[in-house]
């Protein structure tokens, strides 16, 4: 089903694509998406708001990082397995049009007191 | 960044048993629709045995609920409802990494269920609280019983829960941040 679809799209569009759709048709091994833990979050930046002639799922994408949005969610909602999310958002970040905010983590590889801190501030807010 | 304010995810693993209220929880504390993600997974790295007979590794998908909690402006926690089975580890391990920590649920008319978990989060010093869901019978049993059941260390924090309420399950949360804290505390020499 991917196949076709993509192959008709890139008939239609035939210059102005910044982004290329390799992820989409499993050719790309290495991206800037392929470390990005499940729940790193998106944000589109000011390139990506003006961005054009992106492929739906990117354009997606970018719509959706309007607010902050993590690679699982966006998988979810793009109906990918995240490994294809991770990939797309790598493509974008690559091109400068959603930047990507990774888990922040303590030596030991665990978050740090502070952010747990104000976790639990923000927890008990909501349990009253 | 410089166009916004620092961002921070975060994660909570949910585990437990099949059955034991891991989706019921999820569903009842996530702000977002929808809640199922599909992760793959080749076969080969899960120990299936069949994959002799093929020579390229065999990809399949596994479902997993997620659920989302938007703490404040810049603090957003996911919830991960992770499959019990341990040929499902590969999973826990990337979801463990970085992770605050874990809900590990119990039913308790099959607590050896949770076993695998509990075994899991020890092994890796993952921080981890039991959650006993209040199935019918739950409360004729105290915590001492519970913590004998389950050969839980003593700063292991129990509490039973109602999986379907949300403030039931946002104490539990509580519950793991405030142990989470505690071990990140230096300790007094
Ligand atoms: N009585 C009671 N039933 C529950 C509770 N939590 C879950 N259930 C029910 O138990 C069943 C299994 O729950 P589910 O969340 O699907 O379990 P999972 O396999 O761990 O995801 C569902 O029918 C739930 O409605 C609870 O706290 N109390
Ligand atoms: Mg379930």
């Amino acid at each position: 089903m991917r196949g076709g679809a993509e192959d008709g799209r890139h008939g239609r569009q035939p210059a102005g694509r910044v982004v290329p759709v390799y992820a989409v048709t499993g050719g790309r091994t290495r991206s800037a998406g392929a470390d990005l833990p499940v729940e790193a979050l998106v944000t589109v930046t000011d390139a990506g708001r003006w961005a054009e002639n992106l492929h739906l799922e990117y354009r997606t994408i970018l719509q959706l990082a309007a607010a902050p949005v993590s690679i699982v969610e966006l998988g979810a909602v793009l109906q990918v397995p995240v490994g294809v999310a991770r990939v797309l958002v790598g493509d974008l970040a690559d091109a400068g049009y959603v930047a990507v905010h990774r888990p922040q983590v303590t030596a030991d590889g665990t978050p740090g007191p502070e952010i747990l801190e104000r976790l639990l501030e923000g927890l008990r807010a909501r349990s009253v | 960044m410089r166009d916004r304010s620092e961002l921070y995810p975060l994660k909570i693993l949910v585990a437990g048993g099949f059955g034991v209220g891991k989706t019921t929880l999820v569903r009842a504390l996530s702000e977002i629709e929808p809640l199922l993600t599909e992760q793959q997974m080749t076969e080969t790295s899960v120990g299936v045995d069949d994959t002799r007979a093929v020579p390229d590794k065999r990809t399949t998908t596994v479902a997993m609920d997620f659920g989302r909690i938007t703490v404040d402006d810049s603090l957003i926690l996911y919830l991960f409802g992770t499959p019990g089975q341990s040929r499902f580890w590969f999973m826990w391990d990337e979801l463990s990494r970085g992770s605050v920590g874990a809900l590990v649920l119990v039913d308790l008319r099959r607590v050896d269920e949770c076993f695998p978990a509990i075994d899991y989060f020890e092994n890796r010093r993952i921080p981890y609280v039991i959650g006993v869901n209040t199935f019918p019978g739950a409360n004729d049993h105290d915590e001492e019983a519970v913590r004998d059941a389950l050969a839980l260390s003593p700063e292991t924090p129990v509490q039973w829960i109602d999986a379907r309420e949300a403030s039931s399950g946002i104490a539990l949360l509580v519950r793991l941040v405030e142990h989470a804290l505690s071990r990140t505390a230096p300790v007094p020499t």
